[in-house]
């Protein structure tokens, strides 16, 4: 499906000290990005687990973001 | 991990592309940006779950809900703790190599508690025959029958007239 206006639902892992911290100064340079991410923040990348995936898109998630 | 839950998603049938793993240090603020709108880009070319070509459609709710209950299921995850003891011993972190582990030893086992799952949650709904049980937990009649006869030795499932229901 590619029709306009589809805003698909991304749930995003990021880690504390790398993509976390990158998401904030790409905020604070003010860069552009999509908003369709919505962000749960861990201490580290290692944390997650197959359970967390499957859950996000049992959720309802469209697709599943892991930032390291 | 990535790689078993790609598995995993490739066996539930949606499609392994809609999960990413990237790496973005904290001073790149616009590689970051650039791989959320990648990201962003490429799940909106596939659409919203389930209606890619390669996915399960209407049975996705239900094969979701079945891989959550598989993945916390100890069978798995122990075979995932004596995996990760392996490779912890013999140091080869290869992708190859972890590839193949993991669709030797943790998919199978995910993949059987899947689908033992998912024929409970069929059977809740009252008996139902062989033939149409296997059909909708997509698997050939060899490998249905094997998940299924200790299920009946255990006592969690009988036969009757119609075919399957619960015990």
């Amino acid at each position: 499906m590619t029709q306009e206006g589809y805003n698909p639902r991304i749930l995003g892992f990021f880690c504390h000290w790398c993509c976390y911290a990158a998401a904030d100064s790409a905020g604070v340079s003010r860069y552009q990005y999509p908003p369709n991410v919505r962000v749960i923040r861990v201490m580290c990348t290692g944390r997650i687990d197959v359970r967390f995936i499957l859950e996000a898109f049992r959720c309802g998630a469209d697709g599943v973001f892991t930032g390291g | 991990m990535a790689e078993a839950a790609r598995q995993a998603l490739e066996d539930i049938g949606v499609d392994p592309g809609r999960m990413e793993l990237q790496w973005a240090s904290a001073a790149e603020g616009p590689r970051f940006v650039e791989l959320i709108t990648k990201c962003v880009d490429s799940i909106k070319e596939k659409g919203p779950l389930g209606t890619a070509s390669n996915e399960a459609g209407d049975e996705i709710q239900r094969r979701l809900e079945a891989a959550v209950k598989a993945a916390s299921a100890s069978k798995v995850r122990t075979s995932f703790g004596t995996l990760s003891k392996k490779f912890h011993k013999e140091g080869d972190y290869s992708p190859e190599a972890i590839r193949e582990a993991i669709s030797a030893k943790v998919t199978p086992a995910f993949r059987k508690e899947r689908i033992a799952q998912e024929i409970k949650m069929l059977l809740e709904k009252g008996p139902m025959s062989v033939t149409k049980l296997a059909k909708s937990v997509g698997s050939k009649k060899a490998e249905f029958e094997k998940i299924v006869a200790p299920l009946i030795k255990k006592g969690v499932l009988k036969e009757e007239k119609k075919g399957l229901a619960l015990a």
